[in-house]
């Protein structure tokens, strides 16, 4: 990779970086295996930056790399061992200690995370505000089923807030 | 309360995140390879040396074959176990293109398949295996002939003979119906679940679940 590229990832990553902190806070329970993910994911993308099509939005294909590294994370408990020996890359605020998320983002957070991996990313993306067509085509669904899902999804958060506020 | 009137929440807490994680630039550029990327090399070097493994049996078999060509119960059994082999290399050969046409921008339904194929590669292999068992008699052809020279079919009696075709047809039945079942899509059975378990590991059940979640979405 060139350093016109490198420089160019940098920046795009400064920019959106907050992709892959939402990312492993939804797909991980711990802060080891979040660093452990965002890790991954970030090499992934430097890895494939190479084959960025600038024709598609930087933040589209860093959902897309990001949740497919997540979806296929697999951590043995073994693998912790290793973790002293590691290079750190990225380094994550715990989300309990961020006085700056607001009530509405952690119980989101937590909504997520009962979520199963596929509905993880509807979701994700759905708060994006990414449209159903985006939405299908980074999962490689139809539209219709993603709307579907969605509604689905809305209706159980509904139920469970309904649930809380009782 | 519904999620729409939490989007806003989600979409500004950007600004909060972006304190909440460092990357190291520097320490990213030198990277050249990461744990995924390694696990991924390290099966296509596997899958090289397996496919290595498999032309030399069929090599071995073709000469085996070519040496002592007749109609005779091991050169039949020669070229039953040579048809598994070449199975076994083309899957091989197969698994290596899949590999190396890895791409983590795909659509993430794609990936995963593609990742379920890649990791299900043990559990090819073992169906493979299952799928010679029914010809088991193939193995003591060779066996016989190799070791004592001796083509042992003439020496069956008919009622041997019977036993041992039906015994194979019974067991031909049984392993079809079984490597049929163990399938991802049948993985919400728990003898299915529990098999794959155990010949490849919990990665690929969770792989097989997440598979069967799609298509469930498109059904």
């Amino acid at each position: 990779m060139n350093s016109t590229k490198k420089t160019l990832f940098a920046q795009a990553m400064e920019q959106h970086k907050g992709i892959i902190y939402k990312i492993v806070n939804s797909y991980c329970q711990n802060k080891d295996d979040r660093e452990d993910l965002a890790q991954e994911v970030l090499t992934t993308m430097w890895l494939a930056y190479d084959n960025y099509n600038s024709a598609y939005k930087f933040s589209t294909w860093m959902y897309r790399i990001a949740l497919n590294v997540a979806i296929s994370y697999y951590r043995k408990d073994s693998r912790r061992e290793d973790k002293a020996n590691e290079e750190c890359i990225v380094k994550i605020a715990d989300l309990s200690q961020e006085d700056e998320s607001s009530e509405a983002v952690k119980q989101l957070y937590d909504f997520i995370g009962q979520l199963d991996k596929l509905n993880k990313a509807i979701m994700l993306l759905y708060l994006e505000s990414e449209p159903y067509e985006g939405i299908a085509s980074s999962l490689g669904i139809s539209k219709t089923n993603v709307a579907t899902r969605i509604s689905r999804i809305k209706h159980t958060l509904k139920l469970q807030f309904e649930t809380q506020d009782s | 309360m519904n999620v729409d009137n939490f989007k806003s929440a989600w979409q500004q807490q950007s600004t909060g995140t972006h304190s909440a994680i460092e990357i190291n630039q520097a320490k990213l550029a030198e990277i050249k390879i990461n744990k995924q990327m390694k696990a991924l090399n390290k099966m296509k070097w596997a899958r090289i040396i397996e496919s290595v493994v498999f032309l030399v049996i069929i090599i071995m078999l073709w000469k085996y074959i070519a040496a002592g060509f007749t109609f005779s119960a091991p050169i039949i059994s020669a070229f039953i176990l040579t048809v598994f082999a070449i199975i076994g290399l083309a899957g091989n050969i197969g698994q290596i293109v899949l590999i190396s046409n890895i791409d983590y921008s795909k659509p993430i339904s794609q990936l995963q398949t593609d990742f379920y194929h890649v990791c299900a590669h043990k559990l090819q292999l073992t169906k493979l295996l299952l799928m010679s068992v029914p010809f088991y008699l193939a193995y003591v052809f060779i066996g016989f002939d190799l070791f004592f020279g001796i083509d042992l079919y003439p020496y069956l009696e008919q009622h041997m003979i019977w036993f041992y075709s039906l015994s194979s047809l019974s067991l031909f039945i049984v392993t079809v119906w079984l490597l049929a079942k163990l399938n991802y899509k049948n993985i919400s059975k728990e003898w299915v679940k529990a098999s794959i378990q155990f010949i490849v590991g919990e990665h690929l059940v969770n792989m097989a679940e997440i598979l069967n979640s799609f298509e469930q979405i498109e059904s």
